[in-house]
């Protein structure tokens, strides 16, 4: 497979843990002051600052206390990766890990993020190199029009953290939570087996 | 979203303290457990507060603890931990089953067990902005209305059905709420938390103004005795109970020595069926005896227009959760 | 059928990468210096005059920058009603979620406060919900001149289509069966929402739309705002979704260009997703009776089928109804009459006219097999449609294939047995629908380059709906000039530099554009022949517009769904155990993609028979359960494993004999699962959807055929 294109602002960041990332703050910043000029309603909502740590890099960052998750990241840090579908916790498009546990970034406060980790689908390849569910879904066709592919991707990615060798049924399970209107269940269910190290019936790996 | 303040508690304290003190600022308080239920109902104006205090930023309340004749769990205990917690699941399963059919993983995930419990109807009425009991009018409208998935027991004026599946359970498990409030802590039996609507339509339990549900005890369960959770739902996943069951049986052998049967989707509070449960009292749980409690727990129904056919789903769902259970020992 | 070398095998798409990874821009994901957001406010009733509309308070909120409402802007959304004037805001507003006003702010939060400070004075009106309730004389008019529908010819009657004597057909008739078959409005639910940006730089428009196709959205938008088409460029390069309800321009790509030129900066119109369940479009419910008669060894006599559509107050779409064709049978009336209603607007979804009507005509077959003591396959193999309307010849037809091959491989008559057999609490049938999906060919474009270096460029006007339509078109392309599918690279999604293409609708692009590729690819290989390849920064460059026609040929492509379910008959709960679906869709350029075309259908034609409706309260005309939560989408606990199988028939026209595959794969499994259904338990449920009361209740009733 190719490279993978990185967002602009996450190059050069680095996997490991930097203690301060200047630039999301300054772009936030910086956007805010240009699109709150002379917007009481926004300068009046109370802001908070946070240190939050997004595929494996910390940022300090503040935030409107009404702000989502999905809305840092979508709207302030530019991970546009993950999607908003629902902005209910009805439909799994938005779904991250925090602190390794796959939720529903529509409904987590960013303010709630404090000193807590984050990954979400740009943290998953690594160096340039595709997680082995990205390359299995690929394979299987697992997108179809991939919109909620992202929030797919984590689940289960947190699924084969925590159990490496899911049966079927078990993969379905810890997917209930993302739905794809495009119905392509069948072929994601297929995707996540084959990049698991459950033995499949066309000679998986064991 | 309208604009709020986020306020973090240190402790349960802390947190009666800063829903006093926005309140005596004369701020409207919103408290989060897990978040994923106040922020639909935020978005969806539904409520606005001005502060929501954030009860998950508690550290330490999470956890289950066995104390001399109880067990103790943390308010704060995620779903998904308690569903797969050991003990949990060995010894209170109708608890463990509950918190594992929440929902799903991601909510499971973010939810409480107290944001559980506690958590508003999921009356589409409710839901969709009418101005009803719940929302702080003075009407139902799904009496009249499209009832389907509403109460067929304890309905009237409201015939919301409580949305938790982790209530039932506890409530089969006799288990005892701690709630902690402005005015000092109280315990109450999880049975007497749940409140009518003819007490108060437009609130679902008794927490009084500025109290929060710190943690809940359970007496620990007595030799032989095995309990289930049954939810029906009408898509296998994140839906509320169309009809739901918890029930705990002790049993000596293949005798019932005390049984409690609770049902969860038929009406406003999770409706506990003592006449069922008496029938289980120094018998064997035969198959036709399970149909008997099925009948039983029935008698009384009053179904709306559209919901008739919850009667024949409980029954049979209280049928078979018992007699699985009793298959248990 | 020749065998292919680059097309025809399983092939990964082309931009999966970017799919996988986060990369792949949406609408929503685009950001532009300065950009505003807008929200749309709605009306809460279904019916009623707006007396005025205060937008003072809301002007005054710090942030707001521009407010646009009937009072000040009259733009004609010509796509949203292509009968009667739909303007942007309407008054009388005549459903619950009609726009009134739409407010662009510094960011969404401000944007949607300010929504809430407008102050609306209604009157409201009288409203009615049901279509045969809307054409009964006392009901209120929702569009001047009445609730029944004008034809595009502007007539007001219900559209009929006649073929020999129904009077002889049931005379000849051993056994005439009558019944009637309710649909509920579903939604198309896409997980992309509807969201919209426009831009302008001087009298020159760019909107970033959410669009199934955008050569159309473009035309559309230069018609409603009265400018040039030239000044108008669409783009559109990732898209999650539509299924039928994001094809022509949306009143977001018109309200946020006319925010954006009100303002002067870029607009982003965004839907919730409540919005996008009642705003946009989900599928016309039909109600539909139907009179059929047969001889006793099964032959059909008489097919009288009379339907009505309920589209809501709007005609965005056809509201026609699909199926008879399928079978033979010298006496068929049809009339199709297509109503105004109070409820959310009726339009395109995924074979717009067919599953809902496919589940009445199937059921009804069903039981006149049941009736003569015939198996269903049989009944189907004899009155399945041989020609088209019984008197036009197909180009290619595969149907009789689908029927038997499936069978042999659904073990059909092991899985299937007399109705209501089975007996216990758990109880297993089999049921079958067949179908076809006209697969047209029109009018397209596409233009083919190749620079020195040997590489091919594809310029076409797709914008790849999740279909894998750029993998598509690549792969013809790539097969007609016998290079691999890396040596062409896909450009589409945006109006400045791709072609005409009818987009991904009605499922045309490859049997459309497909063939614009395939005769680029032609004339490009001859000027390589003639003129040598291109050197240094020369290109060579075919462009080409087709416009084939099926020479006088009906051109279709044709499935039969078999599913096996089981019923618990206490609880009323449906298990899908397996499912079948048989496609003829002629050629297959990608056997990957195609399967995922084909099981995504069938889990959509699953869940609107099990689950889906957007309910109503009756009193008030208000839908009370829009979103995932409320219409019981499935979800991957509720789907099965669902087979395919395809009948490669050797198809005279389309790119290497490629038919439609898009829509027909949800056509017959509304129908599968109801006579599965009915097979198990002898029950027949008559209203979609299969919600756990209708179960129980039909479930508590004697047998239908005891």
């Amino acid at each position: 497979m190719g490279k993978i294109s990185r967002r602009r602002f996450v190059e050069g960041t680095g996997a490991g843990v930097i203690a301060v990332t200047a630039v999301p703050l300054e772009a936030q910043q910086k956007k805010s002051a240009a699109t709150a000029s002379g917007a009481a309603s926004a300068s009046a909502a109370p802001r908070t600052k946070i240190a939050v740590t997004i595929n494996g890099s910390k940022h300090s960052v503040e935030v409107e206390d009404r702000w989502t998750l999905n809305e840092l990241l979508r709207e302030h840090l530019e991970l546009t990766g993950t999607k908003l579908g629902c902005d209910r916790s009805e439909c799994g498009a938005c779904t991250v890990l925090i602190d390794g546990k796959a939720m529903y970034s529509c409904t987590q406060l960013a303010v709630w993020m404090d000193g807590r980790s984050v990954q979400t689908v740009e943290g998953l390849a690594k160096n340039g190199k595709l997680d082995p569910l990205q390359q299995a879904f690929i394979e299987h066709d697992a997108p179809q029009c991939g919109y909620c592919t992202s929030g797919q991707l984590m689940s289960a990615k947190a699924l084969l953290n925590r159990n490496p060798r899911p049966t079927r049924d078990e993969v379905q399970h810890a997917m209930a939570g993302n739905i794809c209107r495009c119905s392509n269940y069948n072929h994601y269910v297929e995707a996540v087996i084959a990049a698991s190290d459950t033995p499949s019936a066309k000679g998986g790996k064991a | 979203m309208r604009a709020f303040a986020n306020a973090t508690p240190k402790n349960l304290t802390d947190a009666v303290e800063q829903v006093k003190q926005a309140k005596q600022g004369q701020k409207s308080v919103a408290i989060a457990g897990g978040g994923s239920d106040l922020l639909g109902m935020v978005k969806d104006h539904l409520v606005s507060p001005d502060v929501i205090v954030h009860l998950a930023a508690i550290k330490g309340n999470d956890t289950v603890t066995e104390l001399a004749g109880v067990v103790k769990i943390g308010g704060n205990i995620t779903l998904d931990a308690l569903s797969r917690h050991p003990l949990i699941r060995e010894k209170y399963t109708a608890l463990a089953d509950a918190a594992g059919v929440v929902g799903t993983p991601q909510i499971r995930n973010a939810g409480t067990l107290a944001g559980n419990v506690c958590q508003r109807p999921w009356c589409w009425y409710f839901r969709n902005g009418f101005p009803c009991f719940k929302a702080g009018g003075n009407q139902c409208f799904s009496a009249a209305g499209e009832n389907q998935l509403h109460a067929i027991f304890g309905g009237g004026p409201s015939f919301i059905v409580h949305p938790s599946d982790t209530a039932p359970a506890l409530v089969a498990l006799d288990a005892k709420f701690h709630i902690t409030g402005p005015a000092g802590e109280r315990t109450v039996a999880a049975a007497d938390f749940f409140t009518l609507p003819k007490v108060n339509a437009a609130k679902e339990n008794s927490l009084a103004e500025g109290e929060i549900l710190a943690w809940v005890e359970i007496p620990t369960a007595k030799p032989g005795t095995r309990s289930m959770y049954h939810k029906e739902l009408d898509r296998e996943a994140w839906t509320h109970a169309i009809v739901s069951t918890a029930v705990v049986l002790e049993l000596d052998g293949a005798t019932c020595r005390s049984a409690r049967i609770v049902m969860g989707g038929v009406a406003p509070i999770p409706w506990r069926v003592p006449e069922a449960e008496k029938l289980l009292v120094g018998q064997r749980v035969t198959p036709e005896l399970a149909v008997k409690i099925g009948e039983t727990a029935l008698i009384g129904a009053t179904p709306l227009a559209k919901n008739r056919y919850k009667v024949p789903l409980a029954k049979e769902i209280v049928r078979r959760t018992v007699a699985a259970v009793a298959a248990k020992a | 059928m020749n065998p292919l070398k680059t097309a025809g095998h399983p092939t990964q798409r082309i931009d999966a990468l970017k799919r996988v990874t986060g990369t792949a821009t949406y609408t929503s994901d685009k950001h532009f210096p300065g950009m505003l957001y807008a929200r749309v406010l709605r009306s809460p009733h279904p019916h009623a005059r707006v007396k005025s509309v205060d937008v003072s308070k809301a002007q005054a909120m710090p942030g707001v920058k521009a407010i646009i409402t009937r009072d000040n802007c009259d733009v004609v959304w010509s796509s949203g009603d292509t009968r009667n004037k739909r303007y942007l805001f309407n008054n009388p507003v005549r459903y619950a979620g009609d726009a009134v006003a739409c407010v662009a702010a510094i960011d969404r939060h401000t944007a949607e406060e300010a929504t809430r400070l407008i102050a609306v004075e209604y009157e409201t009106l009288p409203f009615v919900l049901d279509a045969e309730e809307a054409l009964k004389p006392e009901a209120p008019e929702i569009q001047p001149g009445g609730n029944l529908s004008a034809d595009d010819k502007g007539k007001r009657e219900a559209e009929v289509y006649k073929r020999g004597s129904l009077d002889r057909g049931f005379a000849e008739a051993d056994i005439v069966l009558e019944d009637r078959f309710q649909s509920a409005h579903h939604n198309n639910a896409q997980l992309e929402p509807r969201v919209s940006i426009a831009l302008w730089e001087g009298d020159k428009l760019t909107v970033h739309a959410a669009t199934q196709g955008i050569a159309n959205c473009r035309t559309d938008i230069a018609r409603d705002l009265k400018m040039p088409v030239e000044n108008v460029r669409v783009v559109c390069e990732y898209m999650g979704g539509g299924f039928g309800n994001k094809n022509q321009c949306q009143d977001s790509d018109l309200m946020a260009a006319v925010l954006a030129k009100k303002t002067g900066t870029p607009v982003k119109v965004e839907f919730s997703r409540k919005e996008d369940f009642i705003s946009v479009h989900g599928r016309w419910p039909v109600t539909q009776y139907y009179k059929v008669g047969a001889k006793k060894d099964g032959t059909l006599t008489a097919l009288q089928v009379r339907g009505y559509s309920g589209m809501g107050p709007y005609r965005k779409g056809r509201g026609d109804q699909g199926g008879p064709e399928v079978y033979q049978c010298a006496n068929v009336e049809q009339s199709v009459t297509t109503v105004y209603t109070n409820m959310a607007v009726s339009a395109n979804y995924r074979a717009p006219a067919y599953p809902h009507s496919v589940f009445g005509l199937e059921s009804v077959m069903d039981d006149i097999a049941t009736r003569l003591k015939m198996d269903p396959l049989e009944f189907r193999l004899k009155n399945m449609t041989r020609k088209y309307r019984d008197s036009v010849e197909y180009s290619s037809i595969g149907l009789e294939q689908c029927l038997r091959e499936g069978a042999a491989k659904f073990e059909w008559k092991k899985r299937w047995h007399e109705p209501g057999l089975d007996t216990g609490n758990i109880r297993r049938g089999a049921g079958m629908g067949m179908g076809g999906f006209g697969s047209s060919v029109g009018k397209s474009e596409a233009i083919l380059k190749v620079d020195s270096k040997g590489q091919y460029h594809l310029y076409v006007g797709v914008t790849d709906v999740g279909t894998a339509a750029k993998t598509t078109m690549g792969l013809i392309a790539a097969e007609e000039l016998a290079v691999p599918l890396e040596k062409v690279t896909v450009h589409w999604g945006d109006t400045a530099d791709c072609p005409y293409s009818v987009g991904e609708s009605g499922g045309r692009t490859t049997s459309f554009t497909g063939v614009s590729v395939v005769e680029a690819a032609k004339q490009l290989k001859k000027q390589i022949a003639e003129k040598g390849m291109p050197k240094g920064s020369d290109m060579l460059t075919a462009s080409v517009v087709t416009d084939p026609d099926t020479k006088g040929l009906a051109r279709y492509s044709f499935l039969a769904d078999f599913c096996e379910l089981e019923v618990d008959m206490s609880t009323g709960h449906i298990k899908i155990l397996k499912f079948l679906a048989v496609h003829d869709s002629g050629r297959v350029i990608n056997p990957l993609t195609a399967q995922s075309q084909v099981q995504g259908g069938v889990i959509q034609g699953l869940s609107m028979a099990l689950h889906e409706e957007l309910l109503y309260d009756k009193r008030r005309g208000i839908p009370i359960n829009a979103g995932y939560y409320g219409a019981r989408i499935m979800t991957h606990l509720d789907v099965p494993l669902v087979e395919t199988m395809f009948i490669e028939t050797d198809d005279p026209f389309g790119p290497f004999g490629a038919k439609t595959l898009g829509e027909p794969p949800i056509v017959g499994v509304v129908a599968a699962v109801a006579n599965a259904f009915f097979n198990a338990t002898g029950r027949r449920i008559k209203s979609l959807p299969f919600s756990r009361d209708k179960v129980l209740d039909a479930l508590g009733k004697k047998e239908v055929l005891a």
